[in-house]
Formats: C-alpha cells, structure tokens, sequence
C-alpha cells in the first residue's frame, strides 16, 4: 500500500483525537485543536475532515448511548486505526528528514 | 434555570445538511457548546452554515458525481462569465417581476395577519350576512371552548383635528381583542376590563395615524380625538406593522363594541389543541342556539364559515383585483417563458462550441444520462445565480410599486404589501427550478443525439435550426405582449381624451361640512367666496365628480322604483360647470324645503323614463326607502340637461337627477367649487381660510382641483397600463436578446464561410445585409406568427379596453414595425462584427 499523504488540518485533527484516547468526540476534539494550535474550528469542517478520515480508514467511529445531558442527544466517539498511527508517524517523518540540519 | 434552546429553525436545517445518526451528534456537539458559550444565536447559525461542506464532502453525496457536475459548470462558467452573467440576469429579470406579482397574489390570498402566531387566527362569519349581533356575542363569548374570540365591525368614519376632518377606516371591536390577537403597542396600553367604566370612551390609534395626523407626538396618550362628533381618550398607540383585521384595507382607530343590535363577524384564536373543524362544529352548534332564541332573524340562517384569517378578507375585494392579477401572471409566466428560451439559446450555443467535446465523451462510452445531468447541473447554477439576482430585483419592484401604490385612491390597494416572504421565496425557487429543467433539456437532446459523426467533424446544422425557432417563438410572444401594452396604451389615450361633460379647467374645490346643517350659511359662504379676488363664479354641490349621490325613483306612483344616481346642487351649479340645459329651465335662485321638489334630470333618464315623450312638466315618485313604493314624495321635472360624466371618464351614459339645495335638506355635506383666473391651486388656502372663518361647526374634509379628480379617476387604468407596459418592455428586451444572441452566434459559426465570401470579394455591405436578412427572417416569420397569436389573445383584453376594438390596427401596427426595428438594432452589431473579419484569420479559424 502507497503511505497515505496528511495535510495539515488532518494532522492536527488525528493528534488530537489522539491526544484526547477514550473522551474523543466532538467538542473536546475542537476544544483540543483550539486550545493547542490556537485555531478556531467550525463543527462543518471538523465532520467534513473527520468522515474523509473514516473513509480514507484512519479512524473508527461510533455512536454512545444518549444521556440526559445535551437534549438527549448521543456522542460519536473516535479513535485512532493502527493506519492512522502509521499515517501520523509517517508525516512526522517526513517533516523531520526535512528539518534535519536546520535552524532557522 | 433552564438553558435556553438553539434557534429550531437552525436545527432543523442541520437534520436537513446533515442527516442521520451523525445530526445527532453534531446537534448535541453544537448544543453542548451552545449552551457554554452563553446561547450565541450568530455563533450557532455560523456552525449550520458550515455543515454544508459536510454534505457536500465527497464522502457522503447523496448522488455519487453530482459535486463534479456542480463544479465543472462552475469552472466552466468562470471560463466565460459573461455568458453566464447574461443568462443569470434574463432569469433574474424575469424571475424579479414574477416574485413581485406572485407577493401580489400571495397577500391575495394567503398572507396572515402580522401577529404572533397568526397560523391560529381563524375568522368565524357566514355567507350571506353577519356571524351574530354584538349583544348576542357578548352573551355567548365566554362559553366558548374551541376559540377565544373578539367581535370586530369595519366601518368608515371621520375624525376631527381643529377644522379639518380626516376620513378613516375605524374597527369597533371588543374589549378582548387585542388579547385575543396578541397584538402590542408602541405607546399606552390596549383595552382592559375598566374601558367600560364613565366618562369619555377609549381609543387606540394606528402607528400610521399617529405619525402622519398628529405628528407622531410622544404626548398623546390622554388627548382628545373627536371620531364621528364624539369625544374619545387615546389611551394607546398600536404596533407599527398591525392595522387592523380587515386586510387588505387600513384602519387607523379602535373603538370598544358596546352590545347593541349591530351585526359583527368574529376573529377568534383556536384554544390550543383544537382544529379549525371543531371549531367549525362548535360555531355551528352557536348558530342554531342562536337561530333557536330569535327565529326572526333571517341572517341567522345563513351558512357559517369559519376558515383561516389570510390574504383579502372580502370576497368583493378578491374580485375586484382578480382580472388584472390574473392578466398580470399570465402576462409573467410569458416574460419567464421568453427568458427560459433564452437561456436555452445560450445553452444552446454552447453546446455548439462544446459538440465535438460531447460527441467523443460520448464516443468513449458517456452516458447519454450522464450528458444530461451535466448540462442541467448547469442549468440549476445559472436559476439559482438568477434566483438570488431576481430575489433582490423582485425586492425592488414591490417596494416601488408599495411606494407608487397609496397614490392611488383606492383604499384597498394601500394595505398591499409586497414583500418577500418565505412563500414568495419557495414559489421562486420552484420556478427557478422548472426553469432550470425547462432550458436543459434542449441542449441535451442536441448533445444525445444518436448519430455522432458529423458532430465530431464539426458540422452542425440542426442546432442553429433550433435557435432560430426558439428566437421565433420569443419574438411571437413578446409581440403578443406589445400589441396588449399597445391596446391598453391607445385605451388610455381614448378615456384620457373623452369629454367629461362639464368644465374641469380652472375650478378648484373645498369640501365642507357644516354639523348645525344650517342652510343659509352655504348662501354666506359662497357670496364670500365669489368676492375673493381672482374668484370669477362660485357655486356649490352635495358632491362633485368623482362622488354622487344614490336615489332611486318611478314615473307613477306604484311603479316600482328603479336606481339613480344623484346630487344635491346650488342653482348656479349648471351655469359654473358648463352644462347646459337642454330643455326647460335650471332651478329658480332660491326656494324653500318642500315635499314636492323642483327635478332636473339628464339626457339619459329622460329617455329612460319617458321615451319619446317630453319629460319637462312629468312627475315623479321618490319612495322614502328605496326596497318599496311606499310614502312617496312627489317631484315636478322643470329641465332637461346634458349628459355627462359623473363617476369616471370610463363610465357609459348613467341615468342621473339634480335637485336644489333650496328644496332639500341634504346632511350638511357640500363641496363648494370656485371658477379661477389662474391655477386654482393657489385659491384653495383662501378658501379654507375663509371656511375657517365661519364658525367653529364648519370641518374641511377634502380640497384640490377639478382637473385633479378627473386624472384621478384614471388611476385604475394608469396602473393596468403602466404594468403591463413595463412587463411588455421586459419581454422585449429579453426577446432582444434572443435575436442577437442567435444572429451573433451564427455569424461566429459562419466566420470562415464570410472569410471565403470575402476573400473571392463579396463586398461588406453584402456580407452586412447577409447577416442582417437572416435577423429580419427570424424577425419577419416572429412577427407574423406573433400577430396571429394577438388574434386569438386580445380578445381577453375586452374588459380593460374602455370600448376600444382588441383588433385596434394602429396597435398592431405598431407592434409590428416596433419589433422590426428592434430587430434591425439587434442584428446591426453582430452584422458589422461579421464585415471586419480578415479573410486569413477566417480562413485558419479552427
């Protein structure tokens, strides 16, 4: 299989669903991304990024049961797939061949 | 306390974007947050919004490919946006005059009252006469289970500010009424429980009352308002956009209903949980109570309806608009037709240039299916670029036409709101839609076509046949459309020019009421008026055109008595208006009430009276209650005067009587008329001074200029023509589009044909005159098609006509001849383009 190429928004959006292990779902996921890289995110463009990753198979999603909180209304959790682990690495690695011997 | 909920509408449009299981979840994400961040309702409708690129993320499309149609026709449309900008603004200006007559038709019909929850606002009356009279009501209006209902009586009345008296449109309504409606104020407070105590009644004024009549003073709660010679407290002023239960006319004031034998319909609000049938049951189970408890009243008979207050409350009011919104829609579903032709044509075109692309994807195996759905994703950009520009055009044209409108003197046309609402916007997009279909398909069956090969050599024939009969039809109809404009324009010309019987010219007008009636004071009044300078006559009338009276009367006693129209007149009216009296004499310079009065009757009552006889000397029976024959008063005809007219310029002839005002009691009503050296304008401030002058009991209610009334009483016609006409223009210009759009395209098409025609030296006049027959062949075969079509149409035209013959041959003529020059302006650009062609260019052209 050809390494699967990240763009950036996808980066951040896999390390923090990553960052945030078992309570990834909607709003820590962009409470993370805001918080860390300062960026304010529309819930569109989270989805929008969020399903192409389902697609491309990175990450697993999937529906709690509805609590009182929040209308009754239930969370859609994500986790990491061992691909998107390997997706990850692999930009890292990239980038860090291409800083190597660098200062800027 | 509880958080408070995300806005519904936001919501629902997330389940529409979003779908499923995963709305849910970005619902409750959304909600979550929402409620974090101190209920944004902004922040909230920017996350919906954004959801739409979830929906059209190529992950989750609904139909697999249709996002590559979309932004192929997008990239395709940015190569070239001038195509595309002139078929979005042809929809666009078609579509806008269509949202505009359609917000016509919708606050025919369907728009609500503007109140808060007025899906609910129901009206209870019957068909033939009123619901119940306001004692009845009263009794009965606390039982109710279905509805809580409010009893409202329309009525015409007058208020009094100093010496000048307004006429106004009043609501006579119950104590619950605003409750019941919902409805706020801007200042004070409406009617409670304690408006029935002593002392001066309650009023609530309209926010339009407020600021035009009393200048919008913020101490007006607490004064006086004289409505109808008695005095009333204003204890509010009523929210700006309300006026009242009787759309589409406005009222200005609101009394408290006392019970009485008055009869009322009812606006009610449906109980919650109740529907509009058990509401009609209940109403119904009223009625018979109420027939069973006074079986005398033959109104109570009649059927109850009970339906959903929208659009013109009155089906007289309905009617009396209905033939020309009928003429209006017809005449813009044709602008809208013309327009999709023209889009089509550019599609068309095209797909001319684009055919051989079309015919190897086909070749390689596309969908004939595929094809189609690419040229209509093509379509739906360029109605929905249209919509948006044709919403913001229609947004327009109902505010000029809201701002033209209460010039008119009809008081129904001044509630007509013509607003974009939400029906509006859905009847568009529908529009916009068919639209879309309707110009997609030609260009795909063009490209479908089974045969492919003299295609993919690029040579096309049947494509220009095509565009030259859609330029044909366009050119057909929007000549139709012109001999209509034509016809009405002439029809106007004609009623403009018709002899209104009586001088208009140099007479101006004050009218005044006189609450003593006191009849001697009309007498001081005019010897007053007659000695203002410049003042050359002066006399005096009950009304004057537009107004008459009523009256009916007989030729013997026991006849049945037949309608009239009628005035009351000093005896120097005839001589002041200039209408002579044919035989006999006028009315004797004084005189006494009497019971048996002087008549002068018109050409036409004569005649209908006493055919072939002389009427001078006749008598004549007036019943004192026109529905029977009894306690007639006798009258003596003493002259004969000409016809003329009295209630418009477009009227027939109106059998008509005058009587003195020596010799009748009249109701204090006159209009008292001045003959001028000059523009009569500027005699009316005397005038009104000096009724000023006159005592404390005289109230002005109208001035102005004979002439006035008279270019007034056109106003219906005006408007039809002015309409249709600026409808008319738009179909041609649209059809103007057409002709050069196909002209131009087949001179592109033909350059290498001119490069050869050139080069083996055809001049560039023959080349022009080449390109200009093939317009005036599109043109000439349009105009005659187009008037065989008029034939058929105009016929429909009959009632707005003022007697004109629909086959008028200068309106036809002129259509004709306009369209030919049109056509020839059309043509003569692509036709000089096609003259400066080089030769060597043409020839490598490909």
């Amino acid at each position: 299989m050809p390494p699967i190429y990240l763009g950036e928004f996808e980066q951040i959006v896999l390390l923090a669903v990553l960052r945030l292990g078992e309570k990834a779902y909607g709003v820590p996921i962009r409470a993370e991304i805001e918080s860390r890289a300062g960026r304010k995110v529309t819930v569109g463009a989270l989805y929008a990024t969020l399903d192409r990753l389902e697609a491309k198979g990175l990450v697993h999603s999937w529906f709690a049961d509805p609590t009182a909180q929040r209308g009754g209304r239930s969370k859609r959790y994500f986790r990491l797939l061992p691909a998107g682990l390997e997706a990850l690495s692999g930009s890292k690695a990239v980038f860090d061949r291409m800083w190597e011997g660098l200062h800027v | 306390m509880l958080p408070p909920d995300p806005p519904r509408l936001a919501e629902w449009l997330l389940r529409r974007l979003v779908g499923g299981r995963d709305a849910d979840a970005v619902a409750g994400d959304l909600r979550e947050t929402f409620e974090a961040r101190g209920a944004s309702r902004v922040w909230y409708w920017g996350q919906v919004l954004s959801c739409l690129t979830v929906r059209l993320s190529s992950y989750r499309r609904a139909l697999p490919g249709f996002g590559t149609d979309f932004s192929r026709a997008l990239r395709r449309m940015r190569r070239n946006p001038g195509y595309a900008f002139t078929a979005m603004l042809c929809l666009a200006l078609a579509l806008g005059v269509n949202a505009t007559l359609f917000s016509f038709l919708d606050s025919v019909y369907f728009r609500k009252l503007p109140v808060p929850g007025a899906e609910r606002i129901v009206s209870i009356g019957r068909e033939r006469a009123p619901f119940c009279t306001s004692r009845q009501y009263f009794a009965f209006a606390g039982d109710l289970r279905t509805v809580k209902a409010a009893a409202a009586i329309g009525s015409g009345t007058w208020v009094e500010l100093g010496s000048r008296q307004y006429t106004v449109l009043a609501e006579v309504v119950s104590l619950n009424y605003a409750q019941v409606l919902g409805v706020g104020t801007e200042l004070g407070r409406w009617f409670g429980p304690d408006s029935e105590s002593a002392g001066e009644p309650p009023v609530v004024i309209s926010d339009r009352f407020w600021k035009t009549r009393l200048g919008g003073d913020p101490d007006v709660l607490g004064r006086q308002l004289r409505i109808t010679d008695r005095s009333y407290r204003i204890i509010g002023v009523a929210t700006a956009q309300f006026s009242g239960t009787f759309p589409p006319t406005l009222r200005d004031v609101w009394v408290p209903m006392r019970a009485s034998g008055a009869g009322t319909d009812l606006v009610a609000r449906l109980a919650p949980g109740a529907t509009l049938e058990e509401a009609g049951a209940e109403m119904r189970v009223v009625s018979a109570r109420l027939r069973a408890s006074d079986p005398q009243n033959e109104g109570l008979a009649s059927p109850v309806v009970v339906k959903p207050r929208t659009g013109f409350l009155f089906r007289f009011e309905r009617d009396f608009v209905m033939p020309i919104l009928t003429l209006l829609m017809a005449v813009s579903a044709v602008v809208l037709l013309i327009a999709c032709v023209n889009v089509a044509n550019l599609l068309l075109s095209r797909a001319a240039v684009r055919r051989r692309e079309m015919a190897i994807r086909q070749s390689l195996g596309a969908s004939r299916a595929r094809l189609f759905r690419e040229t209509l994703a093509e379509g739906l950009v360029l109605a929905a670029g249209g919509l948006m520009l044709g919403m913001f055009l229609g947004y327009w044209t109902g505010r000029a036409l809201e701002f033209l409108l209460p010039s008119q003197p009809v008081a129904m046309y001044q509630g007509l709101r013509l607003g974009i609402d939400w029906r509006v916007a859905g009847f568009l997009a529908a529009a916009g839609v068919l639209c879309a279909v309707l110009f997609s398909l030609p260009p795909a069956f063009a490209n479908g076509r089974r045969n492919l090969s003299p295609a993919m050599k690029g040579i096309d024939v049947r494509n220009s046949r095509h565009r030259s009969f859609y330029s044909i039809a366009q050119v057909a109809l929007s000549l139709t459309l012109l001999v209509a404009t034509g016809l009405l324009v002439r029809a106007l010309d004609r009623v403009q020019h018709l002899d209104p019987g009586f001088a208009s010219d140099h007479r101006g007008y004050v009218s005044v009421r006189d609450m003593d009636q006191n009849p001697s004071l009309y007498s001081a009044l005019l010897d007053q008026a007659r000695r203002i300078p410049g003042v050359e006559g002066a006399t005096a009338a009950w009304g004057v055109f537009p107004n008459s009276g009523g009256g009916c009367a007989a030729a013997a006693e026991g006849e049945k008595p037949r309608d009239l129209t009628s005035d009351l007149v000093d005896p120097s009216y005839f001589e002041i208006m200039r209408i002579p009296i044919l035989k006999g004499s006028g009315f004797a310079p004084s005189g006494s009430f009497t019971d048996a009065p002087h008549v002068v009757v018109n050409e036409t009552m004569a005649r209908m009276f006493w055919p072939g006889q002389g009427p001078v000397g006749k008598r004549l029976w007036f019943p004192a209650d026109c529905t029977s024959d009894e306690k007639a008063q006798m009258g003596t005809v003493i002259g004969v005067a000409r016809d003329s007219k009295y209630q418009s310029l477009g009227e027939g002839p109106l059998p008509f009587y005058y009587l003195s005002r020596f010799e009748d009691r009249g109701n204090g009503f006159y209009t008292i008329v001045v003959q001028t050296a000059g523009d009569p304008r500027q005699w009316i401030q005397p005038l009104v001074s000096l009724v000023e002058r006159n005592g404390a009991n005289l109230r002005i209610y109208r001035t102005g200029t004979l002439d006035d009334s008279v270019s007034e009483s056109l106003w219906e016609v005006k408007w039809q023509a002015s309409l249709l006409g600026f409808v008319g223009l738009l179909a041609i210009v649209l059809a103007a589009i057409g002709v050069y759009g196909v002209v131009a395209c087949s001179v592109a098409q033909r350059t290498r044909e001119i490069g050869v025609r050139m080069a083996l030296g055809a001049l560039p006049l023959d080349v022009q005159w080449m390109v200009l027959a093939h317009g005036l062949r599109i043109t000439g075969i349009g105009i005659a098609v187009g008037l065989l079509l008029s034939a058929f149409t105009v016929r429909l035209l009959r009632g707005f006509l003022y007697g004109l013959s629909p086959f008028d041959p200068v309106a036809f003529a002129a259509a004709g001849f306009a369209w030919i020059a049109i056509a020839i302006v059309a043509s003569w650009y692509p036709a000089r383009r096609a003259t400066r062609v080089d030769p060597v260019t043409a020839l490598n052209y490909e």
